[in-house]
């Protein structure tokens, strides 16, 4: 990523869009928006004194809404560009609120709240859709009950449970324990307000709240309205500290996930949404049940499924070793339903096809294993660029001549192709760049180039 | 075995290439395009550049890390 960031021919357009094709190969024109950070790049040192000093929290994207960020924010910390960027959604000065206190913060006199968008047209020979996938949104089937189990995680949201960087520092801490934990810190928030103010009433008056919640209940003082409000805020202070007490009791219980249920094609192989193999999604949850398992050695993981397909380069002896050295075993059966039990623990209810019955378990932790789903955006970009697309609004193509798209110097490599893992996606990617230097090679050369 | 043959008769004003997307597709083929000497405009829609890789932990099979 550094490298992008620096490299001399690279021309790097974050927070941009591309909103006109026109043209052909070798001489497309190109229109893109680059929209505005509110930031000015050029002069952003990237310090992150402004995201400090932010006011308004806002859910985390990149941390799956699993942490929180600031209005002005960096995506992530080591991303590139640097360049903090605020969300016009969120600011308070961009919505007309008085605010302004990243513009006061800033030593680099970066911010700037006229930006506009930019448009920037560009000659291009070649163009290479590289554009993604989303994650298959798994609250689509109401019988995994994904949101309405606090329990129930997206593979990808496991992964920043997972990471030393992510919103729990790498401990695997049950989403319904950090609910509890961000509600604890609230209801301490309001009860320090609160106490602070029952102190200056029984400074004025003399008393401690207690003795003269007594002394109120039995009557007297009825007709003072400034000790009604004393009674009030009294009331106020017992409502929260019960509940904040049994919730802190709780919260001593709370330990890491040690029994976790991955369940795999969660949207794919399923006739309801996608009737493909995603394919990488077996290896994601081994990957995970061998991470959380080095994290905590008392793991132990199941892993539901058809079967498991691990093809590829050493994809199969990780497989094994995940069964031998962490904890993992593999079920052979689809899960019917994931139901609540006590302690917020999900239920498997599941048929093992190797006995043929139909049981369930209880796991601290449910993992869903979701699919690979052509990216949201997809189909926009296919008109702009008219491109075709697939049945399923992959991007489509030739099996002979698998990065070229429907329009000749067009070309499509990663999960906007078809869903593949990281070592596909790098091997077609160096593979769409060879096609598109080819174009600018052979152009004067008008030569003929032979496909397959 | 030749499926097909192209005939290109391209005349161009440009020798320049757009990548769209800067996930692990995109950033590797801008690095293999830049390094040929050809010079390459990426676009990404969110502020960082990384895409879903930069959100894993770690990668399958050598358990390496992602970033």
């Amino acid at each position: 990523m550094l490298d992008v960031g620096r490299h001399p021919n690279i021309n790097l357009m974050a927070y941009s869009e591309v909103q006109k094709v026109e043209g052909s190969i070798g001489a497309f024109k190109v229109t893109v928006r680059k929209k505005a950070r509110y930031v000015e790049e050029d002069k952003c040192t990237g310090c992150g004194a402004c995201e400090e000093k932010c006011p308004t929290v806002v859910p985390d994207a990149f941390n799956e809404e699993l942490g929180t960020r600031k209005a002005i924010y960096a995506y992530f910390a080591q991303g590139i560009p640097s360049t903090r960027t605020i969300d016009p959604d969120h600011c308070r000065q961009l919505n007309g609120k008085k605010c302004g206190i990243c513009k006061k913060t800033c030593q680099a006199d970066a911010i700037n709240f006229d930006q506009k968008d930019q448009i920037v047209e560009l000659d291009v020979a070649a163009i290479i859709v590289a554009a993604g996938y989303d994650v298959f949104d798994p609250s689509r089937i109401p019988e995994y009950r994904y949101r309405e189990i606090a329990n129930v995680v997206t593979a990808i949201e496991f992964e920043r449970l997972l990471s030393a960087s992510g919103p729990t520092d790498g401990h695997v801490y049950r989403p319904s324990d950090i609910a509890a934990r961000a509600k604890i810190e609230q209801l301490e928030k309001t009860l320090n307000k609160t106490t602070k103010a029952l102190k200056r009433y029984e400074e004025k008056f003399g008393e401690a709240s207690e003795d003269f919640y007594k002394k109120f209940q039995n009557g007297q003082f009825s007709d003072d309205e400034e000790r009604k409000k004393w009674a009030s805020r009294y009331e106020e202070y017992l409502g929260i500290s019960g509940p904040l007490q049994e919730l802190k009791k709780q919260a001593e219980g709370f330990s890491s996930a040690k029994r976790l249920a991955f369940i795999q094609c969660v949207g794919s192989r399923d006739f309801r949404f996608y009737p493909f193999c995603s394919g990488y999604c077996c290896m994601h949850s081994i990957k995970e049940a061998i991470i959380a398992h080095e994290h905590e050695p008392e793991t132990t993981s199941a892993i539901f499924g058809m079967d498991i397909r691990a093809v590829g380069k050493g994809f199969e002896e990780y497989k094994i070793r995940g069964g031998n050295q962490s904890g993992i075993t593999y079920v052979r059966g689809r899960v019917a339903e994931i139901m609540e039990g006590t302690n917020h623990n999900p239920i498997v209810i599941y048929e093992d096809t190797r006995e043929r019955k139909v049981k369930s378990q209880e796991f601290d932790m449910v993992i869903l294993a979701t699919a690979c789903a052509p990216t949201k955006g997809l189909p926009d970009l296919a008109k702009v660029l008219g491109i075709e697309l697939d049945d399923y609004g992959f991007v489509k193509t030739n099996p002979v001549s698998p990065v070229d798209t429907t329009v000749p110097g067009i070309y499509v490599c990663g999960c906007a192709e078809s869903p593949m893992d990281v070592p596909e996606s790098v091997a077609q990617a160096s593979s769409a760049a060879e096609r598109a230097a080819e174009v600018i090679s052979l152009q004067s050369l008008n030569k003929e180039s032979a496909v397959a | 075995m030749r499926f097909s043959t192209k005939v290109w008769r391209v005349r161009t004003v440009s020798n320049e290439v757009l990548i769209i997307g800067g996930g692990i597709a995109g950033i590797q083929s801008s690095l293999d395009l830049a390094d040929m000497g050809i010079k390459v405009h990426l676009v990404e829609k969110l502020p960082s550049i990384g895409g879903k890789m930069a959100q894993l932990d770690k990668t399958f099979p050598t358990n390496d890390c992602a970033i």
